[in-house]
């Protein structure tokens, strides 16, 4: 019997005979029914062509407007929304570092990015967070996925991390990353796909692509865990 | 973030949480956190397997993760416990009066924490396990002994501490659980939940378990790694329970742990028996919000006479079900539903204990812990599964614990008279008795 990652209840195994005689390979479940319940997925929902938030009328949202008109425009997918639950879900793999804790959206995630068929660029974390934490969050959530790490975090003195600042704070965030010039020619005349955790007021995700959009990329656009 | 060295005193954190200049300090015994034995990892921390690796070749423990990871480069860092107290001239202000069959008790708890020996108080529901400890609190307090009192369960730490501040009132002391290690400081005395004790490296000099069978203590073992890592090598360790379970029933068999009995509750009378009522389908009835003919008849036979009672339910689901019979039936009587997560179950508790509700269908929550003046107990599906012999028999000690009622009825519904439910009578009808031998 396995249990859930999440809550440590035991997961009833479903195999049944269509499982069986599919002769494909059986992917088990990690979380339970429960726990799959409380994240709110985005999938053919209807979102903000932008940022990929929920959004009932209009099809862009007005955070989103506010970028189109100072020209910047992007468009980012989400999985699932950004609720209580899957905070306390990013909390406990991201700030706790339960490395584990990736296999609970590493198929679907991984699925989504190989069906994109684009080149595929996982936002950085920094060096200090690389020896605290002991692995980058986004990449944990790879399987099977080739990806080219062309972004490079600039360094600083004195990082404050995104997530400890407010929204007008974020919003004003110099450019983060710089490109790793020698990874340059991978991204030359393609279409790239930028993948992060947590789109939440869109700045570093829209730096990114930014800097590859002027390295020379066809085309950029973002997917991200959560919004 | 540790700032004072005395915080660290029978204490283990990782390197992490200790301010930096402190680290130097030659006294500090370092440990490294997961260490290799036999070919394979263990946390020193909870004592489990390691085998989940980060990316970076590391590994991490995955079974202490909520009290922050440790990982291979970690190291735990402790000071060894120097028991610096001043100020012993601490008198027990208890003033009750100890039953003869109390007194005995509590001079063998004495005895075991002069001698430091470990020992099983196997005292029936509602017999007064607290008030026998104060002798030996009281000696160990002025011996400069350190002294842990834990249990697995919040409850019953947040009603101890009021007691012992009652109890010893000068004597300072800190109750550790949840996230309240934030403010922690050095004391002699030490309440906590079991949880709090992986924080502990051997601290105490006595270390007091209160409701050592209950979930989740029973059949952990790293809670039990954590429990004898924070007591001393010489250390008295006391049990005490209502309902030991039979790894510490054997214990006492083979004699590696002295047993002191307390069968007889403080009233003197007996504990009231089970009665079980065989009523068949119950579940499947229940699924159609119907309840057993007998179970309704009890109830509107309680009601007419004003008598207040528990009415206990396997599973937290179970109890929308019975809320929807009872409601088909029209009952007049105000009650409530009680599970664990219930935000208002501090307040429900407290309405019952008023008298402005006529009962409670509750959960197994309510199964330890809790006085109600004069009530019966009865319980639906007592054939669960999820109800163990302990968990039964503290469910019927509920029943005719104050002196104006010392009496009462327990009813055990159910499809089958199953083990559990025998073996629950047995427990109950062997205390009976040990406390009152036939002549």
């Amino acid at each position: 019997m396995n249990k859930c990652l999440l809550c440590d209840q035991t997961i009833a195994a479903v195999a049944d005979l269509n499982m069986i005689f599919s002769f494909r390979s059986i992917v088990m479940p990690v979380i339970c029914s429960n726990c799959t319940q409380s994240f709110v997925s985005l999938t053919n929902q209807k979102t903000c062509l932008d940022c990929g938030r929920l959004l009932k009328q209009v099809d862009v949202c007005s955070d989103c407007h506010y970028w189109r008109q100072h020209g910047h425009q992007f468009s980012n997918k989400a999985l699932y929304e950004y609720n209580p639950a899957m905070k306390e879900y990013m909390s406990r793999y991201k700030f706790i570092g339960d490395y584990r804790l990736r296999q609970v959206f590493r198929n679907e995630l991984s699925q989504v990015i190989r069906a994109s068929r684009k080149v595929i660029i996982p936002i950085p974390v920094s060096v200090d967070t690389i020896k605290h934490r002991g692995f980058n969050q986004v990449t944990g959530w790879f399987k099977k996925v080739n990806y080219y790490d062309v972004l490079m975090p600039i360094k600083k003195k004195k990082i404050i991390a995104q997530s400890e600042k407010n929204r007008q704070q974020r919003l004003q965030t110099p450019q983060p990353f710089q490109i790793i010039a020698s990874a340059q020619s991978v991204i030359l005349n393609q279409d790239v796909l930028i993948v992060d955790d947590v789109y939440t007021t869109g700045t570093t995700i829209r730096h990114a692509a930014n800097l590859i959009q002027a390295a020379g990329a066809r085309s950029v656009s973002g997917l991200t865990l959560c919004r | 973030m540790i700032k004072t060295l005395s915080d660290l005193y029978g204490r283990q954190v990782s390197q992490h949480q200790i301010k930096s200049n402190l680290l130097n300090n030659n006294a500090l015994c370092k440990r490294q956190a997961i260490q290799k034995n036999r070919h394979r990892w263990r946390c020193q921390r909870c004592n489990s397997l390691v085998y989940q690796t980060l990316p970076n070749g590391q590994y991490y423990c995955h079974s202490c993760i909520q009290l922050g990871r440790l990982t291979t480069t970690d190291q735990l860092v402790s000071l060894p416990e120097p028991n610096m107290f001043h100020d012993l001239t601490k008198k027990c202000e208890w003033q009750g009066k100890l039953t003869s069959q109390q007194e005995q008790a509590a001079q063998e708890v004495l005895l075991s924490i002069q001698s430091k020996n470990s020992r099983l108080l196997w005292a029936v529901t509602g017999a007064g396990k607290t008030e026998m400890l104060f002798p030996g609190l009281t000696w160990a307090l002025t011996n400069q002994l350190r002294v842990g009192i834990v249990s697995p369960r919040i409850d019953v730490i947040l009603e101890l501490a009021p007691r012992l501040q009652s109890a010893f009132p000068q004597q300072s002391f800190i109750a550790l659980y949840g996230d309240t290690a934030a403010s922690y400081q050095y004391t002699q005395l030490v309440l906590a939940t079991v949880h709090q004790l992986y924080r502990f490296y051997h601290a105490f000099d006595v270390l007091i378990v209160d409701e050592v069978d209950v979930f989740p203590l029973a059949g952990n073992e790293q809670l039990h790694f954590a429990l004898s890592q924070a007591a001393k090598d010489k250390c008295a360790q006391i049990f005490l329970t209502a309902t030991p379970s039979p790894a510490l029933i054997q214990k006492v068999q083979r004699q590696q742990l002295a047993v002191s009995y307390l069968p007889r509750r403080f009233h003197g009378y007996p504990l009231p028996t089970i009665t079980f009522i065989k009523t068949a389908k119950w579940r499947q009835k229940l699924q159609q919000y119907q309840l057993p003919k007998r179970l309704v008849k009890e109830i509107k036979r309680l009601m007419q006479i004003k008598r207040p009672f528990l009415l206990f339910v396997p599973h937290v689901k179970d109890l929308s079900d019975v809320k929807q019979a009872l409601e088909k039936l029209h009952f007049v009587d105000k009650y409530a539903t009680v599970h664990a997560t219930d935000k208002n179950r501090a307040i429900k508790v407290q309405q019952m204990r008023n008298h402005e509700l006529n009962f409670l269908v509750t959960t197994t929550i309510l199964e330890r812990g809790v006085t109600f003046a004069g009530i019966d107990v009865l319980v639906l599906g007592a054939d669960d599964e999820v109800f163990s012999t302990a968990a039964l028999v503290q469910m019927a000690g509920r029943v005719g614990r104050k002196k104006s009622r010392p009496t009462g009825q327990v009813l055990f519904f159910g499809a089958h008279l199953v083990t559990n439910i025998r073996r629950a009578n047995a427990q109950i009808k062997m205390m009976n008795r040990r406390a009152h031998p036939v002549e």
